[in-house]
């Protein structure tokens, strides 16, 4: 058979396929599956979604755990011309019913505990994993396991690489989380430009330790895909889970946010013990790591030839930059957090206000040009046009017809052209690697019905990105144990990592000029103590 | 100091109650990492509590989802090293 060209997912899927169909594509827990196994059963899932009614350009959620279906669930979709949404399974039903609603999913993949926990309707058609869901979250339900044994798809749809591949939802500043809309072609050129830096190979063993909903993560799952490697999944984030994956897969290469390192530096001891010597590299996204940690890892690592690269990327353009392992000790105190130079067939301006290139030592706002700019963000016109631009160096022959991405992240390059992070203006939270605005945070309080005003921030915490706190007022007065139950409703339906570490109680919240919540000023007064 | 015979799970379900929950009380059975009460990081930080409380040390393989599942596994873990 002779390769396709790439321009869709299940273009390298084909591809992986056609070069070696017994090769181990996925390892969930004691199961594996094989290329070939992934090309029959995503055809048979896709035949079955077809059934349900879905069709070229509609939204198909997958709200499982990390596993072998979820894997599947993207592929089937995406070869009959649907989008998939992958669902941090961390959700609980309020952020799931947003997100169902907000982009319109039409099936959702999910696992039967999750389904039961949603409003009636959430979705027309739920595929369940696991017993039949009681309730009615779905108006009609198939058998996953059911649907991955049925008849594949008699041909292929015909899907471009310009139809919309996946939704990544993701957090901005303001707002509820927006649905970064990405196509085929942003989806396989990150694919490409991925594996081509990190130089992944079939030999590779990949470590999934990040969630699929998460861009990096999900792009573990691509890169994979592409070069015909084996992912190894891992739902597990404590220390002794990672290490023993680490070892007995023989793993080649792990991609993860700060938080996953400082786990992997308390098995310090184990390590020095019996080095990882399989570990070809670790790759960091989502944040910078501490430098006490990076020093530790690298001294861990190093000798027993890890490499370590850091990256930089935002949803909204996939990745963006990456700092090569012979360059690391560029990122130090003393030069600051450097995020390396442009992934390949990637340009990064750096771009002031007055809307020029900024000289070398000058800040400015990163800017993205490339084919992984996405396509906006999911039914939000007003967002899409703050962050996605023209091309403001573009030559005046050519103005406009090219869409570049404002990062928000305020940079800075020096004489050779290496970036170093700044910082960012904006109130947007990152806590473990997850980026928050502060409205979400502040509805998951309000939500309990005995808020009555409140104001959420991040301060920073090397350990974790930043802290959530908030301050609240209440609706009654200040009641016995209010917070303490506040705090319990934020649990039972909110992420962890939207849950505030400090939840502070005020008779009223101190207002702007313009009668709006005072953030800046009641997040500077928290922090002057 | 907490003696460990039997008070290991009353210890954990204090120590999550008011450093996880907001006060509520957790069942000896309920899975604490599966759906999410615990946060790794917050994992971390019972880990550094027991070796404190108990005088024990956890071994990096031994801090994993089988042993950390739930406050009666947590317990059954402290228990058999302060023997």
């Amino acid at each position: 058979m002779r390769p396709r060209p790439e321009f869709t997912l299940h273009d390298l899927l084909y591809n992986t396929v056609a070069r070696d169909p017994h090769h181990t594509a996925v390892v969930d827990g004691d199961a594996k599956y094989t290329y070939e196994d992934l090309e029959r059963q995503s055809a048979s899932l896709g035949a079955a979604l077809a059934e349900a009614g879905v069709g070229r350009g509609d939204r198909v959620g997958v709200y499982l755990e990390k596993s072998w279906e979820a894997i599947v669930a993207m592929l089937a979709a995406s070869r009959i011309g649907a989008a998939y949404v992958n669902v941090n399974p961390l959700f609980k039903a309020p952020q799931v019913e947003y997100l169902a609603g907000d982009c319109d999913i039409k099936v959702m993949i999910g696992d039967t505990q999750k389904l039961e926990e949603l409003q009636p309707k959430t979705v027309q058609t739920a595929f369940y994993k696991g017993a039949k869901p009681e309730g009615p979250a779905a108006g009609s339900y198939v058998d996953v396991a059911e649907a991955l044994a049925g008849e594949g798809l008699k041909e292929d749809t015909n899907v471009s690489e310009s139809d919309l591949g996946t939704i990544l939802y993701t957090s901005g500043s303001t707002g509820m989380p927006k649905g970064v809309s990405t196509s085929q072609r942003n989806v396989v050129a990150g694919a490409q430009i991925v594996s081509t830096y990190l130089e992944n190979t079939p030999e590779d063993r990949i470590l999934s330790a990040l969630p699929l909903n998460f861009d990096a993560g999900m792009s573990q799952f691509t890169t994979s895909l592409r070069v015909g490697a084996t992912l190894y999944l891992l739902r597990s984030r404590l220390p002794g889970d990672l290490l023993k994956a680490l070892r007995r897969h023989e793993i080649t290469s792990v991609t993860g946010v700060p938080p996953l390192w400082a786990l992997l530096i308390r098995g310090a001891r184990s390590i020095r013990e019996n080095p990882l010597t399989h570990l070809r590299y670790l790759a960091n996204t989502g944040g910078r790591i501490p430098q006490a940690n990076l020093d530790e890892l690298r001294d861990l690592l190093e000798p027993a030839g890890t490499r370590i690269f850091l990256m930089y990327g935002l949803t909204e353009a996939f990745r963006s930059t990456y700092l090569a392992p012979e360059e690391i000790h560029r990122s130090s105190p003393e030069q600051g957090n450097c995020i390396g130079k442009a992934i390949p067939n990637t340009e990064i301006m750096v771009i002031t206000k007055e809307g020029k290139e900024a000289a070398p030592g000058e800040p400015g706002e990163l800017v993205h040009r490339g084919p992984t700019v996405a396509m906006g963000y999911w039914g939000n016109e007003e967002a899409t046009r703050k962050a996605y631009r023209p091309n403001p160096l573009a030559p005046p022959e050519l103005l406009d017809v090219e869409r570049v991405v404002y990062s928000g992240d305020t940079v800075e390059r020096d004489a050779e052209g290496y970036l170093y992070f700044l910082g960012r203006e904006d109130a947007m939270i990152k806590n473990q690697g997850y980026r928050l605005s502060p409205e979400e945070v502040e509805n998951l309080l309000l939500g309990s019905g005995l808020v009555h005003e409140a104001c959420a921030f991040g301060v920073e915490n090397p350990a974790v990105g930043q802290d959530v706190i908030a301050v609240i007022s209440l609706r009654n007065g200040s009641e016995e144990g209010a917070v303490d139950r506040v705090r319990e409703y934020a649990i039972n339906n909110g992420p962890p990592y939207m849950i505030p570490k400090e939840i502070v109680l005020r008779d009223v919240l101190p207002k702007t000029g313009s009668g709006k919540i005072d953030r800046k000023g009641i997040s500077s007064a928290y922090s002057n103590g | 100091m907490v003696s460990s015979n039997g008070d290991a799970k009353a210890a954990i379900r204090g120590w999550l109650q008011e450093n996880v929950t907001g006060g509520r009380d957790v069942a000896n059975d309920e899975p604490l990492i599966d759906n999410g009460v615990m946060t790794s990081l917050q994992t971390v930080e019972l880990v550094v509590f027991l070796e404190d409380t108990f005088e024990i040390v956890v071994e990096d393989e031994e801090f994993d989802e089988e042993n950390f599942g739930s406050v009666e596994a947590i317990a059954r873990l402290v228990e058999s090293k302060a023997t």
